[in-house]
């Protein structure tokens, strides 16, 4: 499977562009977050041609702020069950664009949603095909693609 | 005019509902929704929607299963679909059960009133 014309930056820039109106600038030197912010990562999985997984990552500020953006609420008004869709549909969207850039037919699973601190995301049985950090005013968003193992 | 907007993700019905409510296209339009192909096949039979813009990849019932039963039934009105997939297989698929348009998420106001051009 061909992995080279998936772009996690330009994908994960329209995104926020289009959906949030946020501009992510460039890579960040790190993409780990401080063990003590809270973050907010979204998961979809890929099956078929493709076997692997998206996770989209925000800290909890970001997370906060794209929800106000796409429920055109304030901060107060929001639940933690729009914060998590928000998240989820971020996941969902980013997977379904690099999906529709894999070479082959594939499945997109709904997202799934976790939350808390100093936390690592990993399934068993998959690579790091691709990680970046983004920049988005000072906030990370952290873009992985995993590929199942085929080596296993 | 009544648009039934289906999508599992609350946040998304919220930005199709936004970008409907800057098109004239759509102006004074009465929006309804669902959750899934299941709540919204339901919900179609009591509101009779003028348009139904659903996503693809829902639970209970995807879209594309939600326009399979509504043409089964006989009750399909203007169908599109608004999703974060798009493939040429999906286009085909959808296009060949009668769907006016596929817009890819992301997308943009004017992406989603150009779509519904050929649906209202």
């Amino acid at each position: 499977m061909q992995l080279a014309e998936v772009e996690l930056d330009r994908i994960t820039g329209d995104i926020f562009a289009a959906i949030l109106g946020l501009t992510l600038d460039g890579h960040r030197a790190s993409d780990t977050f401080p063990p003590d912010e809270r973050v907010v990562t979204g998961v979809v999985q890929i099956t078929g041609d493709f076997e692997g997984a998206v996770s989209v990552q925000l800290g909890e500020h970001l997370a906060l702020r794209a929800a106000q953006l796409m429920f055109a609420l304030e901060a107060d008004e929001l639940t933690d069950e729009e914060v998590t869709d928000t998240v989820g549909e971020l996941a969902n969207m980013t997977g379904g664009n690099i999906k529709s850039a894999l070479a082959g037919s594939s499945a997109l699973s709904l997202p799934s949603v976790t939350a808390g601190r100093d936390y690592r995301v990993s399934l068993p049985g998959t690579v790091i095909k691709d990680r970046i950090g983004l920049d988005c005013d000072g906030d990370l968003v952290v873009v992985a693609l995993m590929q199942r193992d085929v080596t296993l | 005019m009544k648009i039934l907007v289906v999508d599992d993700s609350k946040a998304m019905r919220a930005i199709v509902k936004r970008a409907l409510s800057t098109l004239d296209r759509v102006a004074g339009a009465t929006i309804v929704e669902a959750v899934d192909g299941k709540e919204a096949f339901a919900t179609a039979q009591a509101e009779q929607p003028d348009l139904i813009i659903s996503d693809w990849n829902m639970p209970e019932m995807t879209g594309i299963e939600l326009l399979q039963a509504l043409n089964e039934a006989g009750t399909c009105p203007s169908f599109g679909f608004v999703t974060s997939e798009s493939t040429p297989e999906m286009h085909e698929l959808a296009r060949s059960n009668g769907a006016r348009f596929l817009v890819s998420k992301p997308f943009t106001p004017e992406a989603l009133d150009d779509a519904l051009a050929s649906a209202v």
